[in-house]
Parts: structure tokens; sequence; C-alpha cells
């Protein structure tokens, strides 16, 4: 071989290489998350082969899917430059709400019932931050409370049980299967795909990115602001109404603090997912791998028999570990002295 | 001179009503946090039917709404209002040690009830009424080995185990019991792994999904409260894994129910209302001047699906 060919095929190689790399960095850049994914799922199966069984991925899904059910509303709230803290003690409320109707006025009208009076709180939170322009962390850590107090008064502090636990077909929500899928997984499947729908494809969704992005520049081009607020979390509020169905029917009785502290892993699994706490950025798709890594971890963790003082910390770790990642994979590399 | 009369009849009418109330017990109470959930609601009410019951007692009831600093306020007041005795469900066994403190300098006796507070604040604590945690745990071993025993499988039998929430007293004097008694009366029954359940009936049920993923073979289950248990029990029917003996603490409605129905065997029966009356009695005894022990503890009896007839049906 003559030293000009060597040269060519050199030259070619390098800029194959060139190539794959970028074409590698960009496929990096777009699914970090992903990888971070699939980097767990891989370590949690080697340390415990029982992991990726069938039976495990579907029960943790199926755990995961009331978290995610509220962290696809919260995706909204929070494209649209906003937060919703309320989520958590607005899920206790519905459960409580739906169980006590449900023994007084049969399923099929406690159902409607329960949406009726979770979206009157969706509403009246999407009025004070959306025409009132109040500060949606105010707003809604205030609600939290007071939500959680109109519970208390509701339920007279008791737990809710339905008094017919065998006889009532409201089981179906929380404990049936179709198609051997859990019920739970396909409502977040079906809701998810729903919504992803609706943010990415409808002018409403990108009303949603266009007010979270720059509020007074989407105000003067013709965008509702408020009413689009307004709206995100009236979304929020359904989707809770839907989580706090779920629950209710799957162990059909709660306590009445059994959202407490959810909004916060639902806010930690939009954000895992690369929704910006600034707004205007995020999708749905996203939202669902945070909200299956959360749950994966947790089930992970348990799996592996890891102390339980050190799984707090542990799920933390990774948390960061994977939004680091993400980062990263965007900016091409690990470190960067400038944001 | 006008004055120091008005002053003198002032102070002897003020002596007058000293006396006339040295009759009546003033008792003021600072609860944890009413309404979180139906234990607490129901000791509320029971507390209160108690104290009206009893004419020589007039009952001075707050709650700190599970805030330390509110209940810190409160001991002031109480202590402010001369009441006789304090009791306190604390908020928190180590922050209201001084609130204490100071009611133990004022001379006014103070009884704990439910959960006692640190050990550091003991001297100035008249008594403590309340459940024993620790004896309850043990129970629970005694009522699970019992079941084992009579199952034939006391040489085999795996256990999992599903705690209250890490770092409450509660939780660790349970799981404390039910660890150190289970080997004494079945030595090779083993406990295979221990999660935290957090009190919180779905937590429960993720914990025990797990676990039936990760052993082929449980024997049985012993939850740090009925709520958990139940949360357990949800998980096993979900998977269809049968003949799973689940053992829990603090009888719910929801734990009893599934006992009547013979999924869930047994439970350790403490009732709300026992407890709320122990306190006041606790209270009374210490001002009548009886001699009280510093751990006045009120029985909780075992409840299985054999005896739970014996039993009516909590209200929480």
């Amino acid at each position: 071989m003559s030293d000009a060919s060597r040269n060519a095929s050199d030259l070619r190689e390098g800029i194959m290489a060139t190539l794959s790399r970028q074409q590698v960095g960009a496929i990096l850049a777009r699914q970090g998350i992903l990888i971070a994914f699939a980097v767990f799922m891989i370590a949690f199966t080697l340390a415990n082969p029982k992991f990726l069984t069938p039976d495990n991925v579907l029960s943790v899904v199926r755990s995961s899917a009331i978290i995610g059910v509220m962290a696809l509303g919260v995706t909204f709230v929070v494209i649209s430059g906003n937060l919703d803290l309320s989520v958590g003690s607005m899920m206790s409320f519905s459960t409580i709400v739906v169980l006590d109707l449900h023994d007084k006025m049969g399923p099929l009208l406690a159902i409607p019932a329960m949406f009726a009076m979770t979206l009157c709180l969706g509403a009246f939170i999407g009025f004070l931050v959306g025409y009132l322009r109040l500060n949606s962390l105010i707003v809604t850590l205030g609600m939290l409370s007071a939500i959680h107090g109109l519970t208390l008064t509701y339920s007279g502090g008791q737990n809710m049980d339905i008094a017919d636990k065998e006889g009532t077909w409201f089981s179906i929500f929380g404990q049936g299967t179709a198609l051997g899928i859990p019920v739970p997984i396909l409502i977040f499947v079906a809701l998810a795909a729903l919504l992803g729908l609706a943010l990415a494809k409808t002018p409403f969704g990108r009303k949603v990115y266009a007010v979270g992005g720059n509020g007074t520049a989407a105000t003067f081009s013709g965008i509702p602001r408020a009413r689009t607020v307004f709206t995100c979390y009236l979304i929020s509020a359904a989707c809770v109404a839907t989580a706090g169905l779920i629950q209710a029917s799957r162990s059909l009785g709660s306590q009445n603090t059994v959202g407490q502290g959810l909004e916060l892993e639902v806010l930690a699994a939009v954000i895992l997912g690369g929704a910006s706490l600034l707004g205007g950025s995020g999708t749905i798709f996203k939202t669902v791998i945070g909200v299956l890594i959360l749950g994966f971890i947790q089930n992970g963790l348990l799996l592996v028999g890891l102390q339980f003082y050190v799984q707090f910390v542990v799920t933390w770790v990774i948390i960061i570990l994977a939004v680091w990642l993400d980062i990263a994979a965007k900016r091409g590399k690990l470190w960067s002295p400038i944001a | 001179m006008k004055l120091r009369n008005t002053l003198a009849a002032s102070t002897a009418l003020l002596a007058l009503a000293g006396v006339a109330s040295a009759e009546t017990m003033k008792i003021g109470i600072t609860q944890n946090n009413v309404g979180v959930d139906s234990y607490q609601t129901t000791y509320e009410k029971a507390f209160i039917a108690a104290a009206e019951a009893n004419a020589d007692v007039e009952a001075v009831v707050l709650d700190a709404g599970g805030d330390v600093a509110r209940q810190i306020a409160q001991m002031e007041d109480l202590i402010q209002q001369e009441v006789d005795a304090i009791i306190i469900w604390p908020t928190n066994g180590e922050a209201v040690i001084p609130a204490v403190r100071k009611a133990k300098q004022a001379g006014i006796p103070v009884i704990v009830t439910n959960s006692n507070i640190a050990e550091a604040g003991f001297d100035f604590v008249a008594s403590f009424s309340g459940p024993d945690n620790i004896t309850q745990g043990a129970r629970s071993a005694e009522i699970m080995c019992d079941k084992f025993k009579e199952m034939g499988i006391e040489n085999e039998a795996q256990v999992v185990h599903i705690t209250g929430q890490p770092g409450y007293t509660t939780a660790i004097e349970r799981a404390k019991g039910f660890e150190d008694r289970l080997p004494e009366v079945c030595p090779d029954v083993t406990v295979v792994d221990t999660q935290p359940g957090d009190w919180n009936r779905e937590k429960s049920q993720q914990v025990m999904e797990a676990f039936l993923v990760k052993y082929d073979d449980i024997d049985g289950v012993y939850a740090g409260d009925d709520n958990m248990g139940v949360g357990a029990l949800n998980a096993a029917k979900a998977a269809g894994r049968e003949g799973i003996i689940f053992v829990g603490a603090t009888n719910f409605a929801v734990g009893y129910e599934a006992m009547a129905a013979g999924d869930y065997w047994g439970s350790i029966y403490q009732s709300p209302v026992d407890d709320a009356e122990a306190a006041l009695k606790t209270a009374i005894d210490v001002l009548e001047g009886k001699d009280v022990p510093f751990l006045n503890y009120f029985d909780t009896p075992k409840i299985t699906q054999d005896n739970m007839a014996d039993f009516t049906k909590p209200v929480f």
C-alpha cells in the first residue's frame, strides 16, 4: 500500500470517528436521563436477579402510578413557570372524600362528586396564581396546610374505610387487571399519552411553554397568561383526583395523611425528568422516566437489602447523580466552570 | 389606706377562691396532634368524657397541633393558670424537657401520657402513664411463635418485620421487644428482613411487595401497627400468596375486620379510651398523694382470632 492511499484511509477513518462521536454526543445530550436510567437498571439487576422479573417490574410501575399520575399534572404547572406543593395533601383529600362518599351515595356518584370537589380546589389555586398573580410557592404551600386541615375537619380525624370491601366494584381502579396489566398502570399510561399529546401537539401546549418561558413576551403576543396558568392548575387537580381514586381503590380505606410528603417526591420526579423549575422546558415523556427512576430506586434498594437508614441517603445521592449525568450530557463534559 | 383595704379584701377573696377550688382539681392537658389520626381523636373525646364524669375534676384541654413551640407555650400558659397538675403528650421527647422542668419548679406535678419524654427529663416528671411498647413487641412475638407451634413450623419459619417510622420511640421499642423476645420463645425462627413502613398502609404495601419478590418463602409478617399489617396483607393477597401469619400491634378497626375475615392472625389491643382514662387517673392519684409508680403502664392484652370475641371492635 502506498503512503498516499494509507493517508487517505486514515483521513476517512478520522472523519468517521469524528462523525460518530458527534452523533453519540447528540444522542447523549438528548437522552442523558435515559442513559442514567439504564445504568441504574443494570446495576440493580446485577445486585439482585429478581429485580428485572416481570412480577417485580409490574409491581413497581403499579406503585409508581399514583405518584406518576400526579407528576403528569405537576409537569404542566412547572412548565408554566409555577410550582404546586399542594398535591400531596390534595391527594389525601380526594382519597378520604371518595371513600366517605362511596358508602353514602355509591361509587357511581361518589367518583364524579370527588372530582368536582378536587377541581374546585384546583380552580381556587389557579385563580390565586393565574388571575391574582400571587406567588405560586406561597399559595400552594399555604394550600398544603389548608387542605390538610380541610381533610381532617371533613373526616373528624378518623380513618376512612369502605364498609363492604368484598362487594364493591370500586376496587377495579387500584386492584383490577386488564390483559394481565394492573389497571393503575393502564390509567397512568393512558393519561401520559393524552397529556403528552396535549402538551406537545396542541396550541394550548405551546401556550404553556410560552407562558413559562417568558410570561411578559407571551402576554404581549396575545397569549392569555392567566387563563393558561389557571388551566394548568385544573389539569393538576384532575390528575390528583385520579391519583386519589387509584389510592382509595387500592386499599379501600385510608388514613387522612396518606398523601403527606408526596409533593416532594412528585416534584423530584418532575425535575429528575429534566423540567426546569424556572419554567418553559420539560416533557411528559421525561417526567415518566423520572417517575420510573424514583420508583425503581426505592424498590431496588429494598431488594438489595440495604439498611434503611442508609436508603434515605443513597436515594438522594442517586437522584443527584442522575441530574448531574443529564446536565453533563447536555454540556458534553462532566465538569464546567461556567453554568 | 383605702387602697390597702381593697388589696387586703381582694387577697382574702383570692384566698377564698383558692380554698373553694381546692375541692376540685384543675388538670391541664396539652396533647400532641388531635385530629391527625383516629387514635388521638378518640383519646381526646375519652379524656373529656372522663373529666366531665368526675365532679372533682376541672379539665383544661389543649392541643399542640404537632408543634413543639406551641406545646411549650401551652405548658407556660398552664403554669400561669396555676393548674394543679399538667398532663403532656409530648410532641417531641427532648424539646419539651425545659417546659416540664419549669412546671415542676412551679410546684405543678407533670404526668406524661402515651409516649414518654427523654430520660434527661425523668427527674421532673411525676409519672408516665401509657402503653408498654417493649412488652407489646414481646407479646406480638409470643402470638406469632404460638401460632407457628400450632402449625408445626416453629423450626423453620421465616419472618419479615415492618417497623414504624425510623427514629420514633414507639417504633424502636416495639421492634426491640419483638426481636428480643422471638429468639427466646422460638429460637429457630429467623427474621429475614426488616424495613420501615412509616406507620403508613400504602408504604407498607410497597415494602411487602418487594419482600414477596425477594423471598419465595415467608411464613410470618410482624408489623408495628395494624395499619401497616393490613397494607402488607393487601400485598400478599394481590400476589396470591396464602398461609402467611400476620401479627400487628395497636389493633385498628381494619385489623379487627381482617381478623374476623380470617386473613389476619393477631395483634395487641390498645384502647385510646383506656389510655386517656389511665392518664387522668394517674394525675388524680398523684394529686391525692397516692403512691404511683414512675412507669404506670396500662394493660394492652393480646388479641387473636381465637379470643377476639372478648373485645369490642376498635373505633379507630
